[in-house]
């Protein structure tokens, strides 16, 4: 079995930067966590600023923690009581940077070859060839980074990150320069090559679908501390306490079944929990389990059922709860399944909400969007 | 007499290089990627004898290595061997003024290298020493070599400096430069015009090559 990874850090930021975030003024520490990985692919999530790169470069060694132990198992990386601080390449952890960067000066085969630790010339190329395969790029396998599209470096960067042999892979955001078709196809080969690689994967990202798609357990920061762990959708569908309402962010996620296909309307049915929702076309066959994501500020809310509407979906339901926040306020309105939706707080006193209230959420079909 | 100070020259000029080239290498690793008390100091005196007058540098390579200097005394007493009026005289004076213009290409070039790639290669396992070989001296090699040709051009110049502490001697210490000087102070033009049109040349070409480096930003086709 796969050993897990402990991280239990403090980190202060640099005093200008400090000044930025005055909310860690209280603590003195931008970062102040601690989680364990379980095994399998898990989620870094959190909106930009929670610290999430910060933690990942702590992990790899390219920051260092102001207090605090990170081990792997047995192993430890970093323990500052001790004053054991294990360099970079002792740590034995691969690192998937944003932008990938590849070598420029070496080729997707070369930067592969970077990374490897077996010295006969051909089993090398045996497993650069076999590394390449795996994520899709053996066309590739000749050209230079600045040859290559945003997709296929950061599929040569993953293959190279694997050649090392890293006992966990941190992967930083690796989707945010790829195209949304790239971006599908991209997170099937992370997933498969988690499976083949056996190794831990910590995966920082902001993006519900990717989080949905890919962990198995998902960690949930906010303003450097973990507010919330466990499974992907559990923690986005209940987030607890409004640290982790804000940190999850305002999609709203529903795991259901396609009912009916609706080709020439352009429709897809999915039935969430009794609920029958409408949404753009997806080609899926009829029974296949799926994940639709709405966003909190698609959908409109009216105290009256309207009739003659372009919104695909009308759902009749009652305020469970209103949650005012600094920047937005939010209410939960239970229809069957809860739906968050993000209002004014000027719509608040207009339409006389309250709890209990009867409501009606217009949604349109577009913006029911498949997540996986 | 012209073959004599040009054995001379491209001895001094070639040992030099090696020197500065070598030299150079490591202080601009040093300079561009460690963080250390009196970094900016060290940089500063070793960027002296660009803006020094020649003879000054010259003045100060007697006072720390002549037969009485601070560091040519022991060396004296110790083997009874002196730098002064030598050809590794001449080569010293080289490296010293030729020794800015290496460092200061060389570093604006490894510090142009994002260290995001040299912290890749850490997280492949790769050493610093492995990573500066194989990453950072790659992707700044287009600064580093202009720094070379720049560098070896000035050595091959150097006037100065090497006529303080190696001294003018024929065959021995008399490089091309110096012989152009002898040649017009005995009223030999037709010599002084030869070898100052063979230098010109040496250097224009330098020149030529250090633009045509510094110039194209960044083609890593093979």
């Amino acid at each position: 079995m796969t050993a897990t990874l402990q991280v239990q850090i403090k980190l202060r930021l640099a005093a200008d930067v400090r000044l930025a975030h005055a909310d860690h003024a209280h603590t003195g520490f931008a970062l102040d966590l601690a989680f364990e990985t379980r095994a399998g692919i898990n989620i870094l999530f959190g909106p930009s600023g929670s610290g999430k790169t910060t933690t990942l470069r702590a992990i790899a060694g390219l920051a260092t923690p102001d207090d605090g132990r990170i081990a792997h198992g047995s192993r430890v990386l970093f323990d500052s009581a001790a004053r054991i601080n294990l360099s970079i390449q002792a740590r034995r952890i691969g690192f998937v940077f944003q932008d990938s960067a590849l070598f420029p000066h070496l080729t997707a085969a070369q930067n592969v070859a970077y990374g490897l630790r077996q010295p006969e010339q051909r089993a090398r190329h045996e497993r650069v060839r076999e590394l390449l395969a795996l994520f899709n790029v053996e066309h590739a396998a000749a050209r230079y980074p600045r040859e290559l599209s945003g997709g296929e470096q950061q599929r040569v960067a993953l293959a190279r990150a694997l050649a090392a042999q890293p006992d966990i892979l941190l992967l930083d955001e690796p989707l945010s320069a790829v195209d949304a078709p790239t971006r599908t196809r991209l997170l099937d080969e992370i997933d498969t090559a988690q499976r083949a690689d056996g190794i831990p994967f910590l995966y920082v990202t902001h993006n519900h679908a990717e989080a949905v798609r890919l962990g198995a357990h998902l960690i949930l920061l906010h303003e450097g501390r973990v507010v919330q762990t466990g499974r992907p959708l559990d923690v986005f569908n209940s987030p607890q306490g409004a640290l982790a309402v804000r940190a999850v962010g305002t999609e709203n996620l529903f795991t259901g079944r396609v009912i009916e296909q609706r080709m020439t309307d352009g429709v897809t049915i999915v039935e969430v929990q009794g609920v029958q929702l409408e949404a753009a076309y997806h080609a899926l066959p009829v029974g296949s389990l799926i994940t639709v994501g709405v966003r909190a500020e698609d959908i409109i809310v009216a105290r009256e059922r309207l009739t003659q509407t372009s919104a695909r979906n009308v759902l009749a339901g009652h305020v469970r709860a209103i949650m005012r926040l600094p920047e937005q306020t939010e209410l939960l309105v239970n229809c069957g399944v809860e739906i968050k939706v993000s209002v004014t707080a000027g719509t608040i006193n207009a339409l006389d909400l309250r709890e209990g209230a009867e409501v009606f959420l217009l949604i349109k079909a577009r913006a029911v969007h498949v997540v996986s | 007499m012209i073959w004599s100070a040009l054995k001379v020259s491209l001895l001094v000029v070639a040992v030099a290089t090696v020197l500065t080239t070598a030299l150079g290498l490591a202080l601009a690793f040093l300079l561009a990627r460690r963080d250390f008390r009196g970094r900016e100091l060290l940089d500063a005196v070793l960027t002296m004898p660009l803006v020094l007058p020649p003879t000054v540098t010259g003045y100060y390579l007697i006072v720390l290595l002549g037969r009485r200097g601070l560091l040519g005394a022991p060396l004296y007493a110790w083997t009874g061997w002196t730098l002064t009026f030598t050809w590794q005289a001449a080569v010293v004076a080289a490296t010293v003024v030729a020794l800015p213009l290496m460092l200061k290409a060389s570093r604006a070039a490894i510090e142009s290298v994002e260290p995001k790639y040299e912290l890749a290669s850490y997280t492949l396992g790769k050493s610093e020493w492995a990573t500066f070989w194989r990453v950072t001296l790659p992707l700044a090699r287009r600064g580093v070599l202009a720094g070379i040709v720049l560098s070896a051009a000035r050595a091959l110049g150097e006037f100065g400096a090497t006529l303080m502490i190696a001294g003018n001697i024929p065959g021995k210490t008399q490089t091309l430069p110096l012989a152009i000087f002898e040649a017009v102070v005995s009223g030999d033009d037709r010599r002084a015009q030869t070898l100052a049109l063979l230098l010109t040349l040496v250097s224009v070409t330098a020149v030529y090559l250090t633009n045509r480096l510094s110039r194209a930003p960044r083609a890593h086709a093979a």
